[in-house]
């Protein structure tokens, strides 16, 4: 986020655009309702009437998949209609020229003719945003997991250079980050392309820093995402460390996942529990969980904070870092010799950019958003207040694009992915708590009930669902969070594993998949399915 | 048994929002979650997962001593030295037949940040590649 968690109490008008927040991060919430207890506006874009979208002022139900069309129409009127925040534009961006040229054919109507939200709504939702002393905007995988999620981000970035709402308490472009330490994970380097601190490996000299750190020479050459490394398996890629990570229930497309894996030399496993996918392991090892180690995490506003350990490990279970290094060790590896959580974090902080102010005994105040680029700096609460890290922002000119799979006859469905309040990701861990099993229980395919008439179905029926990757067996229930022709299910149960069906594209800058849309067909039940089930 | 509890200051694990809570325990067990009221991402408020979700860190389903996979193909109970010596000797066959690019790791977004460092640093310090990823693509 570009902002801090306490700044959502401040907005006057509040954008949210595929953002289950109430849901994902109820917490976060919590603090917008405070902003709009007192009056504040809200826009929520969603394809589905999730609950944020009955506390809207505004609601934009947009076909899944077509956030651009809605985004650029915005785009459109703003300049249109003079909102333009013409003081920032000539001050804080570049390009706007080719982007106004650019902009000129992306008419409301347009969009209205793609993303089926009606032109005076997004004629609407342009003034608000544009308008609003302090205007935010807020989004999460409903915006990223699509082929086009980085374009998806970039439109939203020009609305926030076009308007100026960007920089100021109560503003900016604030994705919600979904895993506890999702941010973390990318701050200390477990990416293909960026040593710890955002560090490009291509630069060289980041290579060299690091060569030297490591005691090798490092590759000048980014690494592979973990989507080629999985289709890569068998033929370049034989061995592979997974920490946590239950790819074959969590990825998409399944099978490919599953034979991916089975293709491998080498597998080791670190988890808490015996996963679907440490169950193919060569080797697994017993990790702490949560409160049997200590460490850091960073939240979704780059807040370094500490965690605790406050029981004792189930076990022989150990920390997933003292696991790793000594494997390394075991190698024969030099310089793994790691005995306590903080010597690892203040190398981290020692080799990162961001990271550089902060140590062990600092994150424990959990005072410290970063960026922290040297001792004593107070750390860096809201991003781009006086520039950007490129100096002036740029426009970016984007293009409308078609999801990978748009409905035909075969699969005349849109369907749709996300996540509910009561389970956490793959449930390994939420489908073992005691109190959470009531919750929700089991999986349901929710279907707009006009739908369910339509196709001949009774709420609670078992029926298959197909996509062009599988079929699986699922349950229906009628929704009105639901709109006609589009299908919502969780990807939580390994039960009814959603993801055989999603994986149809994938972005190509980023590799995020595109777990948000695919299309499928539903087909009743023979009675012979049905009886042995 | 002891009728005091005892009060450890951490980070709910999760979601991104990270409240600070504190965790109540007896007997070295979890028997409580209370929010922190000081918590600067949630001042006092948590929500359903936050607040119960804490059961599986006890779970007898917990995997509690390292498995190594055996001549019959089937996992079974190890050393750590076992493990770790099979683990290693994997990496470096397969590093050995197919090159240093044969090999990759793949980190968690809901580890602490020590685990994922030291991931990409097996990678990186182990290979010389950057053959490491985590599993926000996916
Ligand atoms: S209490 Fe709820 S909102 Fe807060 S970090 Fe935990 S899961 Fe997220």
């Amino acid at each position: 986020m570009s902002n801090p968690l306490s700044d959502m109490e401040l907005p006057d008008v509040a954008f949210c655009i595929g953002t289950n927040m109430t849901e994902a991060h109820p917490v976060a919430a919590t603090r917008l309702k405070k902003a709009l207890a007192r009056g504040s506006k809200l826009i929520v874009a969603d394809p589905r009437r999730i609950h944020l979208a009955t506390l809207a002022d505004l609601y934009l139900p947009l076909r899944v998949g077509t956030d651009v069309a809605l985004l650029q129409g915005m785009a459109h009127v703003i300049v249109r209609d003079g909102l333009m925040n013409d003081h920032f534009v000539a001050t804080r961006t570049q390009h706007l020229e080719t982007y106004l040229e650019h902009i000129a054919k992306f008419t409301p109507e347009w969009a209205e003719s793609i993303c089926e939200v009606p032109a005076a709504d997004i004629a609407k939702a342009a003034r608000w945003y544009a308008e609003a002393n302090q205007g935010a905007i807020y989004y999460t995988l409903g915006i990223t997991e699509h082929i086009c999620g980085v374009d998806n981000v970039q439109c939203l970035c020009n609305l926030a250079l076009l308007t100026g709402q960007i920089g100021r308490p109560g503003t900016g472009l604030n994705p919600m980050r979904g895993q506890n330490n999702i941010q973390g994970a990318g701050d200390s380097g477990a990416i293909p392309d960026q040593y710890p601190g955002f560090q490009a490996v291509v630069d060289p000299d980041y290579r060299r820093k690091f060569s030297k750190a490591y005691g090798r020479e490092m590759d000048a050459a980014k690494g592979i995402t973990k989507v080629t490394a999985m289709e890569e398996a068998g033929r370049d890629i034989f061995a592979m460390l997974i920490d946590g990570e239950n790819s074959v229930v969590s990825d998409p497309n399944q099978q490919h996942t599953r034979e991916a894996i089975e293709s491998l030399e080498h597998l080791v496993v670190i988890d808490i529990f015996l996963s679907e996918t440490a169950e193919m392991a060569d080797v697994v090892f017993p990790a702490t969980a949560w409160a049997e180690t200590d460490g850091t995490f960073t939240n979704t506003e780059r807040r370094i904070q500490r965690v605790r350990q406050a029981v004792t490990p189930a076990g022989e279970a150990r920390p997933d870092w003292w696991i790793i290094s000594r494997i390394a060790q075991h190698m024969g590896l030099q310089n793994f010799d790691f005995n306590h959580p903080r010597e690892v974090f203040n190398e981290m902080c020692s080799l990162s950019t961001t990271y550089a102010g902060v140590d062990w005994d600092l994150a424990a105040t959990g005072r410290y958003h970063w960026p922290v680029p040297y001792r004593g700096h107070p750390g860096t609460p809201r991003l781009h207040e006086d520039s950007f890290p490129i100096g002036r922002g740029k426009f970016s000119l984007i293009e409308y694009r078609d999801p990978a799979e748009t409905v035909d006859e075969t699969y005349p469905i849109w369907l749709t992915t996300g996540r509910r309040l009561a389970t956490y990701h793959t449930n390994t861990q939420t489908g073992r708590a005691g109190g959470m099993d009531y919750l929700a229980a089991e999986e349901a395919l929710e279907v707009n009930p006009r739908d369910l008439e339509a196709w001949d179905l009774q709420d609670g029926e078992t029926v298959w669902l197909s996509s062009r990757r599988g079929r699986i067996a699922i349950k229906v229930a009628g929704s009105k969070r639901s709109p006609m022709g589009t299908v919502f299910s969780s990807f939580s149960f390994s039960d009814t594993p959603i993801n055989t069906l999603t994986g149809s594209g994938y972005d190509p800058v980023t590799h995020t998949a595109e777990l948000k849309v695919c299309t499928v067909r539903i087909d009743k039940m023979a009675v012979a399915d049905t009886v042995g089930g | 048994m002891t009728a005091a509890f005892e009060k450890t200051r951490t980070i709910c694990g999760y979601c991104g929002v990270g409240c600070t809570v504190d965790v109540l325990t007896r007997d070295n067990r979890i028997i409580g979650i209370q929010p922190a009221m000081d918590g600067p991402a949630n001042e006092g408020a948590l929500c359903v997962k936050g607040q119960f979700a804490y059961d599986y860190v006890h779970h007898p389903d917990r995997l509690r001593h390292p498995m190594v996979r055996n001549a019959d193909g089937v996992l079974e109970r190890a050393t750590w030295k076992q493990a770790l010596r099979k683990a290693a000797a994997g990496f470096l066959q397969s590093a050995e037949r197919h090159g240093r690019h044969a090999v990759y790791g793949i980190a968690s977004g809901r580890t602490p940040t020590e685990a994922d460092y030291m991931m990409q640093r097996f990678m990186r310090a182990g290979f010389g590649t950057h053959f490491i990823d985590n599993c926000s693509r996916a």
